[in-house]
């Protein structure tokens, strides 16, 4: 077993910071008033029940989403601010979602260097190159030339992964990237994954992985209604989280501390 | 009662002329009803409502009248109101390209709003702007999934071309009856108007089907 890491780069500015951060669907509040910090190299996940905003709060991270209170600041810009640049700024973030959102008229090649071509104006040649190297990565160099509707749901999502890191984010923004896998796809993803963070990539991820939240994650943030209700390192939360509405939600995926859920997860 | 079916080959230069007439107003109204439909589905969509109102007015004008009566309207109203005066030939073709315009429209429309939200927010993420998405992303997969309606909309039209006849276009249906006046064969006449329209979109229909099962929404 790994021993639970915790928190790194602390010592410059965080990358990626949410100050009071408040988004309204209508009547419905599902962000009130969200703040946590990411640094440089950190894999901070996500963790809490189902619509508890943690996905939104993503989405909010590189601007899908508009935010009605509150600030996100991605390495010191804030988001909001007239003068900033979205789309400069999305190119530093990458993004993979859960249900992959690969583009289904293109190659697996073509969808990972679309973004080199279209947004960095790369030549198609270089932008192959380096989309090979990335499907290298994540094990998928045969499949470079299938349209992502003949790849398994795990290939299509590692492609997803390829793709967002053809454009060299500074962070990588995981929304639930296995909640729509089957059970078998799963793991490879989450190698993927591993693997990325080992490498030292800033991640945010969004997962019901609890056991990757543990293992992996430098720093866990539980949300619950649109708050954030704990955040800590992985240990901690899991051992010993300090608010009962922390120990319902782990006990409720049937956590109950790490002995006994010992090779039951994943 | 006797068949004169040499009528038919006796006429057989001006069938052919008509044949491909209406061919050509098919193929011309198409190339473009494609660019009308396509901005007037995007001045639909634009989030600016007096654009949208205007787009949406133009597009439910021509999609709910007769499209004979739009044929007249551009024939005559459009010279005197505007002082412009249009050859037979071009009135015909703006009036189909307007009228099918509208239809595209709508189909282009429907299209672009069937592809998933997430698609553009995965465009977005890579750094696109809106018009790359939807360059890119949104109408390659939208026109891939509106083409079986397109192919329908295209043998409608092919038939419908027989309606600027009333403004003495000289397509198959003007010809055909052009030659029923002068030879008052009209058995013979109609039936081999029908045989040449049937001979050209049967296979159109085919090819309509193909598209139908090729195209299939799938994904």
């Amino acid at each position: 077993m790994t021993e639970s890491r915790s928190r790194v780069g602390q010592s410059e500015p965080p990358i990626l910071a949410f100050d009071g951060v408040v988004k309204r669907y209508g009547p419905l509040q599902a962000l009130s008033g969200v703040s946590f910090q990411v640094n440089r190299g950190e894999v901070v996940c996500l963790i809490g029940p189902s619509g508890s905003g943690k996905s939104t709060l993503l989405r909010c991270a590189n601007a899908l989403e508009t935010i009605e209170g509150g600030r996100v600041v991605f390495e010191g810009i804030d988001l909001a601010e007239k003068e900033t640049n979205v789309r400069k700024l999305r190119q530093r973030m990458g993004m993979v979602f859960q249900n992959f959102e690969l583009f289904p008229h293109l190659t697996v090649l073509r969808n990972v260097t679309i973004g080199l071509t279209t947004v960095l104006g790369m030549a198609r040649e270089p932008a192959e190159v380096r989309a090979m190297e990335l499907l290298r990565k994540v094990g998928l160099v045969d499949k470079a030339t299938k349209h992502p509707a003949a790849l398994s749901g795990g290939q299509q999502q590692r492609v997803a992964i390829a793709r967002a890191l053809a454009m060299e984010p500074d962070v990588m923004l995981f929304d639930e990237p296995t909640s729509a896998l089957d059970p078998e796809t799963i793991g490879e993803v989450l190698s993927v994954m591993k693997r990325l963070a080992d490498e030292g990539m800033t991640m945010v991820v969004v997962t019901h992985e609890m056991d990757f939240a543990r293992r992996v994650a430098n720093w866990v943030v539980v949300f619950d209604k649109g708050q954030v209700i704990e955040e800590g390192p992985p240990k901690q939360i899991f051992e010993s989280a300090a608010v009962p509405r922390t120990r319902d939600f782990l006990s409720h995926l049937g956590w109950h501390g790490e002995d006994r859920i010992e090779g039951a997860q994943v | 009662m006797k068949f004169e079916w040499s009528v038919i080959w006796d006429h057989s230069d001006q069938f052919l002329v008509g044949a491909e007439m209406t061919i050509l107003l098919t193929v011309l109204t198409m190339a473009l009803a494609i660019p009308g439909g396509l901005i007037l589905a995007f001045l639909r969509l634009a989030p600016v409502r007096l654009v949208n109102v205007a787009a949406t007015a133009f597009v439910e004008f021509f999609r709910a009248t007769p499209l004979i009566l739009q044929v007249y309207w551009v024939f005559y109203v459009l010279p005197a109101t505007f002082d412009i005066e249009f050859s037979a030939f071009s009135t015909g073709l703006l009036a189909l390209a307007l009228n099918v315009s509208s239809f595209n429209s709508e189909t282009f429309r429907a299209g672009i709003l069937s592809i998933r939200r997430g698609q553009v927010h995965a465009g977005l993420a890579i750094g696109m702007s809106y018009p790359q998405v939807m360059r890119h992303i949104v109408l390659p997969q939208a026109i891939m999934r509106v083409l079986p309606a397109l192919a329908s909309t295209w043998v409608s039209l092919f038939k419908d071309t027989s309606l600027v006849s009333t403004i003495a276009v000289m397509e198959l249906s003007y010809v055909s009856l052009q030659i029923r006046a002068q030879t008052y064969r009209i058995l013979e006449v109609l039936t081999a108007m029908a045989a040449l329209y049937w001979l050209m979109g049967y296979p159109q229909a085919k090819l309509v089907d193909w598209v139908h099962r090729r195209f299939k929404v799938a994904e």
